[in-house]
């Protein structure tokens, strides 16, 4: 009997988990892990471990980024797609491939810099392919959906929503041709669970 | 051989401005020459004559200092896995299309989902404007009246889900904790204390400072002469009773932000 309500706890506890990540209750999508402790409970990782495997089934993951606190509870939960989007699939969320190239040479650049990179020097390396106005347009885009960060010196820095949604050596091997896009790209279209890397397992909460 | 006052003053500044540059703009700290600099400054030492050029000797030896960090985080960074070459990622970003450069990005995306959702509250609301909007034909007679915006209450803020209580308590005890600390018994500035590394955070910080102070948890007092404004924490929470309150309107425009934060 005890084991049965247990049971049953656990899967009303996996629900409430569902409903935090999926349901945005802020003004950024996610929760921080001090909201999951206080309404799943200490173990609140075992929690979302069990909610992994049932989003696993639905092709998403639960992924933990860091909140640069020591303490865990700044750490932020993120429901993501397990497997990634093909280009043609990305277009019907309304990105254009104008901006997703302009988002993968603005990432790529600010990563070989250690992660930082004058604005100004980011929108010269984008001018030489893109028109002055979409650059401009699109920075400012993506600093405010989180891509990207900006601080009152004009530095731009990756932001909170590239951590959460980009593999950046992935990001970074593709560019560089270390992995093939191609294949990539198949396996993606071809089974949505079928682009998780290897390297990605860190980050996941599994 | 020798070096006038001038040579020395321009050597040190030379050496401030070198690391200023590898600090803010990423020069490559390894383009330092840091030991060939330290022999200079150590050769001019001697030769120092006032407080001014002792000051610049302090902050060339910091620069430099702050270099060998930077080039001691540079290896670390070059000994990653992330570690790529920027003139080979420059070569690839020429030489790619846009639609290779997108597969790119999504071959390495996993975008995150969730979803928007509306509040028994928020359909309520939306009912009674569908109900009580005028029909389109009349609504071209109507005369239409400029709002302003008005301050959200937290009660209205708690109702519409943007922030619970329990969370604007802990936000509230937090600021008020922060604020005790840099205060240090006495008062702070507050531009100071609502200064932050970005324009919406330094509103939000405001706005904190407004819930802290119409609360009891600190006090507000304003030097028109001195153009000055102090925030003053108390010890505990008070209910200031008996006391003639009045409302204090700041204004915080993004300009004046970027001034403040330039100027500090």
């Amino acid at each position: 009997m005890a084991e049965e309500k247990d049971v049953a706890d656990l899967r009303e506890k996996v629900a409430r988990a569902a409903q935090l990540l999926l349901f945005r209750r802020h003004m950024q999508p996610g929760v921080k892990a001090w909201e999951l402790k206080r309404d799943l409970g200490r173990n609140y990782l075992e929690v979302i471990k069990v909610l992994d495997v049932e989003l696993g089934k639905l092709g998403l993951t639960v992924k933990k980024v860091e909140g640069g606190e020591e303490d865990s509870d700044s750490d932020r939960y993120f429901v993501t797609m397990r497997g990634h989007p093909a280009v043609s699939e990305a277009r019907t969320f309304g990105w254009r491939i104008d901006d997703m190239a302009i988002l993968s040479v603005v990432l790529s650049y600010i990563l070989s810099k250690r992660g930082k990179a004058p604005l100004k020097e980011v929108e010269r390396v984008l001018e030489e392919k893109f028109p002055r106005w979409k650059v401009e347009q699109d920075v400012d885009r993506f600093i405010r959906r989180g891509y990207l960060e900006e601080d009152d010196e004009g530095v731009l820095y990756i932001g909170w929503r590239t951590r959460a949604e980009v593999d950046q050596k992935a990001l970074l091997g593709l560019l560089l041709g270390r992995e093939k896009v191609a294949e990539e790209k198949a396996k993606s279209e071809g089974s949505p669970e079928a682009g998780g890397n290897e390297n990605e397992a860190e980050e996941n909460v599994q | 051989m020798v070096v006038t006052g001038q040579d020395r003053k321009e050597l040190m500044l030379r050496i401030i401005n070198l690391a200023e540059s590898v600090t803010k703009s990423g020069v490559d700290p390894f383009d330092v020459d840091v030991k060939e600099f330290f022999e200079r400054l150590r050769v001019i030492l001697p030769k120092l004559r006032d407080s001014d050029e002792l000051n610049l000797d302090i902050d060339a030896v910091l620069g430099l200092a702050n270099i060998i960090f930077h080039q001691g985080e540079s290896i670390r960074f070059k000994s990653s896995l992330l570690y790529l070459d920027p003139l080979l990622i420059m070569w690839k970003i020429r030489s790619l299309s846009s639609k290779e450069l997108a597969g790119v990005l999504t071959s390495s995306w996993h975008p995150i989902v969730d979803m928007e959702s509306i509040t028994p509250h928020g359909i309520k609301e939306s009912m009674d404007y569908w109900t009580n909007l005028p029909r389109f034909g009349d609504r071209a007679m109507l005369d239409s009246t400029e709002v302003l915006p008005e301050e959200m209450e937290f009660q209205e803020l708690a109702r519409l889900g943007i922030l619970s209580k329990e969370e604007f308590i802990v936000a509230i005890e937090r600021a008020w904790g922060e604020l005790k600390e840099k205060a240090d018994g006495g008062e702070i500035s507050y531009w100071d204390f609502i200064n932050a590394k970005t324009f919406e955070e330094t509103i939000s910080r405001a706005w904190l400072v407004s819930f802290l102070v119409s609360y009891g948890y600190a006090t507000i007092d304003v030097k028109p002469l001195e153009e000055e404004i102090f925030l003053k924490p108390l010890p505990k929470p008070m209910k200031l009773e008996r006391v003639t309150t009045f409302s204090v309107p700041i204004s915080i425009s993004r300009s004046e932000w970027q001034r403040r934060r330039k100027s500090g």
